[in-house]
Order: C-alpha cells, then sequence, then structure tokens
C-alpha cells in the first residue's frame, strides 16, 4: 500500500486534470511542477534535519547532550538557526567583486537541486530519468568548484582564495577516482541511466561486486564533498572557513545547507550505485522501496559522519598524493580487473 | 600505515557513543561546589572589627573598609565595598580576616547588565550618626 | 613560465587557533610558508612590573596569570624562591600537598595541550576526550582550592589550606579514569595514520639546537634528552617518588604529541604515591607576619608543564620585591617557531605551533 503512495498520488492527480478537460501541456507542466516542489521539499527539510543530526552525532560520541533547547530534544535548532540567519543584515565589505560575491551563494544552492533531478527515489519515481545519468550527476557536480572559486575570489580575502584554490585542487584530483570507480559499476550494470543501474542489483548488491570500487567511491566522494578527513576547503583552524570567511546572514547559510544537501547527495550516490538502490534486501519489500531508499541513505550518512567525528584533517599535499598516487591508480587496476572479469564471465556464460 | 590505526579510532568513537553524557544541562541543574568554592563573598558585619587587614591584604586595592568611632572610642564598620571588576578571587583577603566575618560563599553567577552594578556593597550603615566619632573612608 | 607571486597573510591575532592573541604575518608560496614573522606582546600586562608594587604574598595571585593552564607549578617556583632567599625550612605536609597540587595541575596542562593540538589539527572528538578528563582533574583541585584554574593556593612557607575531606578517597577514584582516558586519546589520536603522516617528521629538533635555544621540559625530551628538574635537581619532595623520565627520538612533532601522554601517566604514578606517603603535622612553617626577606637576590627553577621555569627575585630588604623576572618557558619555547616554520605548509604552521606548546599569557606575561 505505501509502496505506490507517491506515484499513485500523481498518477490520480494526472488523471483528475485529464478528466477535467485540461490541456494535457498544463497537466504536464503542473505534474512536473509538483515533482520540483516535493523533491526541494525533500531536501530542504533532510538539509535541516542532517545539520541537526550531524550536531547530535558529533554529541553522542564526544559524552555531550548536543542541541537540545528548541523543541523536544532540539529537534528544531536548525529551523530557529536559518530563521536568526535569515533576519541578520547581509553585510557586503569593501572590494569585493560584487556580482560574483552576490551569486555565488545563489548558485551553490541550484547545483544540489539540479543533481537530484536523475536521482531514483523509488521504484518509479525519477524526476526525469536521463539515459546518461552518470555523466550528468559527474557534470554537474564538478560546476560546484567554479562556484567556490568565484566565492574565494570576489570575497576580496586571502583566506578566502586560499580556501578556494584548495577547493579548486580538490575537486580536479578527486573527480578522477570518482569517475573511474563509477565507470566500474557501470561497466557492471552496462547502461548509465540510474534507473538501469538500480535495477541491475536486484539480485546481488554491487557493494559485493565491487568492494574495491565501494571503498574508493567512498572515500572519494567524502573527498569531493569535503568532509572530515578531507575538509581542508573549509579547514576552520587553518583558513578560518575558506570561501565562506567573508559571508554572512543568509547567504553564509546558503553555502551551510548546501554542504550538508551536497553530503546528503553523496550518500544518495553511494546508495544508488553500490547498495542497491530502493531494492529492498532479502525480499522485505513489505517496507516500501522509497522508504528503505531513505533507510539506506541515512546508514551510509551515519557511516560518514562517524568517521568525521573520528578523524583529523589531511594536508593539502597528503591530500593529493592520495588522490593521484594512490586512488587513482587502484580504481583503473579495479577497472582492468572488472574488464577481464566481465569478459570471463561473459565466455563462460556463452 | 595500514589503516588499523584508523580502525582502531573508529572502535574507540564507537565504544563511547553508547556511553552516557557527561555534561550537566546547566541552568536547570547545578553542580554541587565544594565547600571550600571561591564564589563571590559573605560579609557577617556583626563580627566585623573594621580593622582593615582585608583592605591591606588585597592585592588589587579590591576593598574599601569605612569605619567610624563610636561613643567608647571603638572602631565600627561604616561600610564595606569591593570592586568586584578588579577582584582576582584569590582569597588572601578571607586568609587575613581575624575574625572570620569575611567568606566565600558559593554564588558564581556574577555577570551583570551595568557596569555599576558590578560594584558590590556589602555593608552600609543606613544613617551616619553625626557629632560623634569622624567617618574615615 | 607562469608568473608567480607570494602573499603575505596575517594570521592572528584574532584566528582560531593561535591559542589566545599571538599574531604571526606569513609569507606564502602556494600553500608554502617562504617567511615568518612573529609579534608577540597583545597580552603583556607587565607582571613583573606589577610584582614591584604588591608585597611578597600578594605577589601570589599575579603569578597564576602567567600559565593559567598550569598555574600550580607557577605557585610553586615564587614561593619557593622566596623561601630559598629567607631561609624557611617547610612542613612536610605542606610539601606532599604542594606536589600533589603540582602534578594535579600538570595533568591539566598537558590535557589542553593534547586537547588543543587534536582540535587544531581537525579532530574534534581528540579535542573533547582530554576536556572531559580535565574536567575530573578540575574537580578534584577546585575542593583543595576553591579555584578551577587561578588557584594562588600556595603561601610562603606552606600551603593555604590542609586537604579536605574525602579528598584522598576522590582523588583514588578519579585517577584510573584520568589514566583511562589518556588510553583512549593514545588510541584515538596518536596511533592514527593521519596524524602520524602529518606529525612525524615535522619541524625535527636535534638536542644541541634544542638546548642552544634554552628549550626544557617534554619538549626537549621529545628530542631525546634525559632531563627532568624533578630528578636531576629534586626540589620539593621530588626525591622521594619513583618515576621515569619518558623521552623521545627524534624530537618531532608526533613525539612531542607523545611525551604529553607518556607524562601524564608518570604524573599520576606521582600522585598515586605522594598520596600514599603523605605524612601528619602541620601545613604552614612559622613565617613572620610581615615577610622581609633580607636583602640578596634568588634564582629558582621549577619545572613547569611547559618547561624551564625561573624566578629571579632581588630584595632590597622592605616588603615589597626591588625587581623580579620570570624565565618564561613559553617565551622561550617559542623563539624557535619563525625557524621551524620555514618551507612548511600552513597546515603545519598550526601543527608545530600547537606542537611546542605555549600560553600566550605566558609568553607576554
Amino acid at each position: 500500500m505505501g509502496e505506490n503512495l507517491f506515484v499513485g498520488m500523481a498518477k490520480g492527480l494526472r488523471t483528475w486534470l485529464e478528466s477535467n478537460h485540461f490541456l494535457p501541456i498544463v497537466t504536464d507542466v503542473f505534474l512536473m511542477l509538483l515533482a520540483v516542489v516535493g523533491v526541494l521539499g525533500f531536501l530542504f527539510l533532510n538539509a535541516l534535519f542532517l545539520i541537526y543530526y550531524d550536531r547530535k552525532f558529533g554529541a553522542w560520541v564526544q559524552a555531550r547532550l548536543g542541541p537540545n533547547r528548541v523543541g523536544p530534544r532540539g529537534i528544531f535548532q536548525t529551523v530557529a538557526d536559518t530563521l536568526k540567519l535569515f533576519a541578520k543584515e547581509i553585510f557586503i565589505p569593501n572590494n569585493v567583486d560584487r556580482w560574483p560575491y552576490l551569486l555565488a551563494p545563489v548558485l551553490i544552492f541550484t547545483i544540489p537541486v539540479m543533481l537530484f533531478l536523475v536521482i531514483p527515489f523509488g521504484k518509479g519515481m525519477v524526476p526525469y530519468d536521463l539515459n546518461l545519468g552518470v555523466l550528468y550527476l559527474v557534470a554537474v557536480t564538478s560546476v560546484e568548484t567554479i562556484v567556490l572559486w568565484m566565492a574565494g575570489w570576489s570575497s576580496n580575502n586571502k583566506y578566502s582564495l586560499l580556501g578556494a584554490m584548495r577547493s579548486v585542487a580538490q575537486m580536479l584530483s578527486y573527480e578522477m577516482p570518482v569517475i573511474f570507480a563509477m565507470l566500474s559499476v557501470v561497466m557492471m550494470a552496462g547502461s548509465m541511466k540510474l534507473s538501469d543501474i538500480v535495477a541491475a542489483q536486484q539480485k546481488v548488491w554491487f557493494i559485493f561486486l565491487q568492494p574495491v570500487g565501494f571503498l574508493i567511491y567512498f572515500i572519494a566522494v567524502n573527498a569531493e564533498f569535503k568532509r572530515t578527513p578531507f575538509d581542508l576547503v573549509e579547514g576552520e583552524s587553518e583558513i578560518i572557513s575558506g570561501p565562506y570567511t567573508e559571508y554572512s546572514g543568509m547567504n553564509f547559510a546558503l553555502f551551510f545547507l548546501a554542504e550538508y544537501t551536497n553530503f546528503m547527495i553523496g550518500a544518495i550516490m553511494v546508495t544508488t550505485l553500490f547498495l542497491g538502490g530502493w531494492n529492498a534486501p532479502f525480499g522485505w519489500t513489505f517496507i516500501p522501496s522509497w522508504l528503505w531508499f531513505i533507510i539506506k541513505m541515512y546508514f551510509v550518512i551515519t557511516l560518514y559522519m562517524w568517521t568525521r567525528w573520528t578523524f583529523l584533517r589531511i594536508r593539502i599535499d597528503q591530500m593529493l598524493n592520495f588522490a593521484w598516487k594512490f586512488l587513482l591508480p587502484v580504481s583503473l587496476v579495479n577497472i582492468f580487473v572488472t574488464g577481464v572479469g566481465l569478459y570471463l564471465y561473459r565466455m563462460i556464460r556463452w | 600505515m595500514n589503516g588499523m590505526g584508523l580502525l582502531k579510532g573508529l572502535a574507540i568513537t564507537f565504544k563511547e557513543l553508547w556511553k552516557k553524557p557527561v555534561t550537566l544541562e546547566y541552568p536547570e541543574k547545578k553542580e554541587k561546589l565544594p565547600p571550600r568554592f571561591h564564589g563571590s563573598f559573605t560579609l557577617y558585619s556583626e563580627k566585623c572589627i573594621a580593622c582593615g587587614l582585608c583592605q591591606q591584604a588585597c592585592p588589587n586595592k579590591v576593598i574599601k573598609v569605612g569605619s567610624i568611632k563610636d561613643e567608647n572610642n571603638k572602631r565600627k564598620l561604616a561600610s564595606y565595598e569591593m570592586e568586584m571588576k578588579y577582584c582576582l578571587f584569590c582569597g588572601l583577603c578571607v586568609e587575613a580576616c581575624p575574625t572570620n566575618a569575611l567568606v566565600f560563599n558559593q554564588e558564581y553567577e556574577l555577570a551583570k547588565y551595568n557596569v555599576e552594578d558590578i560594584k558590590l556593597t556589602l555593608f552600609k550603615k543606613e544613617q551616619i550618626t553625626t557629632g560623634e566619632g569622624s567617618e574615615n573612608v | 613560465m607562469l608568473k608567480t607571486q607570494e602573499i603575505s597573510i596575517n594570521v592572528g591575532p584574532q584566528h582560531p587557533s593561535t591559542h589566545g592573541v599571538f599574531r604571526i604575518v606569513l609569507k606564502l608560496d602556494g600553500e608554502t610558508i617562504v617567511d615568518a614573522e612573529p609579534v608577540v606582546g597583545y597580552l603583556h600586562r607587565g607582571i613583573e612590573k606589577l610584582a614591584e608594587d604588591r608585597t611578597y604574598t600578594q605577589v601570589i595571585p599575579y603569578t597564576d596569570r602567567m600559565d593559567y593552564l598550569g598555574a600550580m607549578s607557577y605557585n610553586l617556583g615564587y614561593v619557593q624562591a622566596i623561601e630559598k632567599l629567607m631561609g624557611i625550612e617547610v612542613p612536610e605536609r605542606a610539601e606532599f600537598i604542594r606536589v600533589i597540587a603540582t602534578e594535579l595541575s600538570r595533568i591539566a596542562s598537558h590535557h589542553v595541550f593534547l586537547a588543543s593540538m587534536c582540535l587544531d589539527m581537525g579532530s574534534y572528538t581528540g579535542w573533547m576526550y582530554p576536556f572531559r578528563d580535565r574536567e575530573l582533574v578540575l574537580e578534584l583541585l577546585e575542593m583543595l582550592t576553591g579555584s578551577r584554574m587561578t588557584f594562588s593556593f600556595m603561601r610562603i612557607g606552606g600551603v593555604a589550606d590542609d586537604l579536605p575531606e574525602g579528598f584522598i578517597e576522590k582523588t583514588k577514584q578519579y585517577l584510573p579514569k584520568i589514566l583511562e582516558g589518556v588510553d583512549e586519546e593514545e588510541g584515538l589520536i596518536a596511533g592514527n595514520e593521519i596524524f602520524i603522516a602529518r606529525t612525524k617528521g615535522l619541524a625535527t629538533v636535534s638536542v644541541e639546537k634544542a638546548l642552544a635555544w634554552g628549550w626544557g621540559g617534554a619538549n626537549l625530551r621529545a628530542s631525546g634528552y634525559k632531563f627532568d628538574l624533578r630528578k636531576n635537581r629534586p626540589y620539593s619532595v621530588y626525591d622521594r617518588f619513583e618515576f621515569d623520565i619518558p623521552t623521545g627520538a627524534n624530537g618531532d612533532c608526533w613525539d612531542r604529541f607523545y611525551l604529553r601522554l607518556a607524562e601524564i601517566r608518570q604524573s599520576v604514578k606521582i600522585i598515586e604515591q605522594a598520596l600514599e606517603m603523605i605524612p601528619e603535622g602541620p601545613i604552614m612553617a612559622k613565617v613572620p607576619k610581615v615577610i622581609k626577606p633580607p636583602v640578596g637576590e634568588v634564582y629558582h627553577e621549577v619545572e613547569a608543564p611547559k618547561g624551564i621555569l625561573g624566578y629571579y627575585v632581588v630584595s632590597d630588604g622592605s616588603t615589597k620585591p626591588y625587581r623580579m623576572h620570570v624565565r618564561r618557558p613559553s617565551f622561550i619555547n617559542i623563539g624557535m617557531l619563525k625557524e621551524l616554520l620555514i618551507g612548511t605548509k600552513l597546515a603545519d604552521f598550526i601543527t608545530i605551533f600547537a606542537s611546542i606548546d605555549v600560553v600566550l599569557g605566558d609568553v607576554d606575561c
């Protein structure tokens, strides 16, 4: 029953609209808008909750209580924080490059929203199922570098500039392992369409067939979305707050929310590519597929938080060395092994 | 360099995850302070003999003891003021007091909204009797 | 060739990881430091000068304010210098209480070191655990002295108060917890590959160099030189305890970090012995009400948490010191900073600065 909750709702709406003799184009646009609003709401609420969850998890690890004032168990803490940042003045320092400076926080939030276009949330729940979904993900993610660079360069602050330079170096280096790890999955699934990749994991998840690829992807995505141990871009104790240093009020809040949304996308991508997406394990289909998706996503998020609250920050040269001298060769070897394995598998089958 | 240290760290944080928090929800619950705690000050003015030893012991000249002489030419306390913004809470005044009139109390929420409120007036004689004895502030 | 340009970047005095109000102007080539210019003095309060206008007893609270993290050693060094000048014999019980208090405050200081180094390197959890354990130590010190950081506990000729009721039991109960926390920190941080990669071989200081710059304490021992004033020139009753002097091998940041962990263990050992051996008796020597040391001068050194702490006091026979000078270990430690920094990365600056263990109240005095 829960399984078709959202799909059924969309279907019902469509029949209702059609029965009321709306133009087909109006129906399509209306449903698309509804999907966008739904995704945006999911994204925003989740980001708000994630910030709360991250703080709470950190508190548990450190034998603290964490946020506990606003709402029951402090659940509305981030809402209150965001409201507070809304009310604050957006302070623009002297001699900033005005347009890039003001544009960057807006653009940074559009990227994660764009990424959600191709994510399969559940059975038949894809906003738009692109043929080249994987390529789209990679391409859109790397745009974030430019936005961070805009923020860092236009801020007229050396700390921001350093952070921006770090972000460029980091994103460029970790793009490679990410793509190669994705490539091994694409090879297994034989398609770049995300729904096909999920469907290919119906029986066996790719984490079991691609353990090395999973590890590489897990680490590289962490680096790509700048979480400890790879949080050099922000690097609070070194460069204050990196590209975000000069931002205040809602501009800063947008950066902050975008960071957590990106983090969520990292977890979603790990789920989709390696943990079977919305597929239910052990045939437990009594839990609807979209709920499975969220459960898996939060499992991955918890794993990331666990590493975040345990490790310390890596140094810039070590980070680059790790990407180019370790992750990249290993991922290349992994692709080679995958290719040979697939070839042998087909030879035996046929 | 094989990642075992990283795994050990993860195991330690995982173990800590289930331990009870050590923090206190401060304004609701307060810690039990030891009896020696250096908080604010209490003056038992009936014990005070206005000898001014505390005033002399203070390294920062925080304390101002005002005294008057009564009819038997005995010194009596007229006022006792402390400029708390300069106080080091070292306890030398409490130690110097021969009659234990000045003691620390358990009050530690000493932040004030106005700078004038920081001044701690522990004793102020209501009306200073004129004629008999001179005021020495 | 691409045209490149060095940028100079001003770090501090308000910066998340300058441990107070330290300022340094770094010249960076990309992320590599090519030149560094430390600027100190933002926390200068003129304590040495203030001391000239205070009686000998009134100076004690000011000694706390130099190294506010390990204030008890600063108390101890000062009162022992004056006792040396006046020839006062301190009762044994007082000496034991002094040792217990000093070692407790040394543990607290090392906890802050461990915590702040972890935080500077990006580990929030590695910061929280030592602070959680430091709370235990501070609870004990609060019970003993009434204050948590600036104790003003020692007096010329003894200590201000006897051990409170239940102190010994509570200490015995807390010490294993502190050791447990040290083990945890070692597992979490010292064995962590990222930490090792960032600190091993970084800012190596040879014994000769450390001695030439006047380093002492744990920083010197990290280079492999076995020298501890508590053992080599025992003061108070330190000669009665059994404890090791841990030494490092390379004198790099990792060694300096690890030495603090090892020293906490040794301090716990000393406290355990002191609690067993503590005799009954008075806690104050017979000292005149007004302290008037004879004309002369005295220099006394003790082992503070951050290095060798020396007090030089000149007396002109009055109730106030004619001149006081303090050899502050943090100031000595920070001297080498510029030399250590050149050629390292920006992130290393934070690590090195944290590893030499300075507190700005002590640097600027």
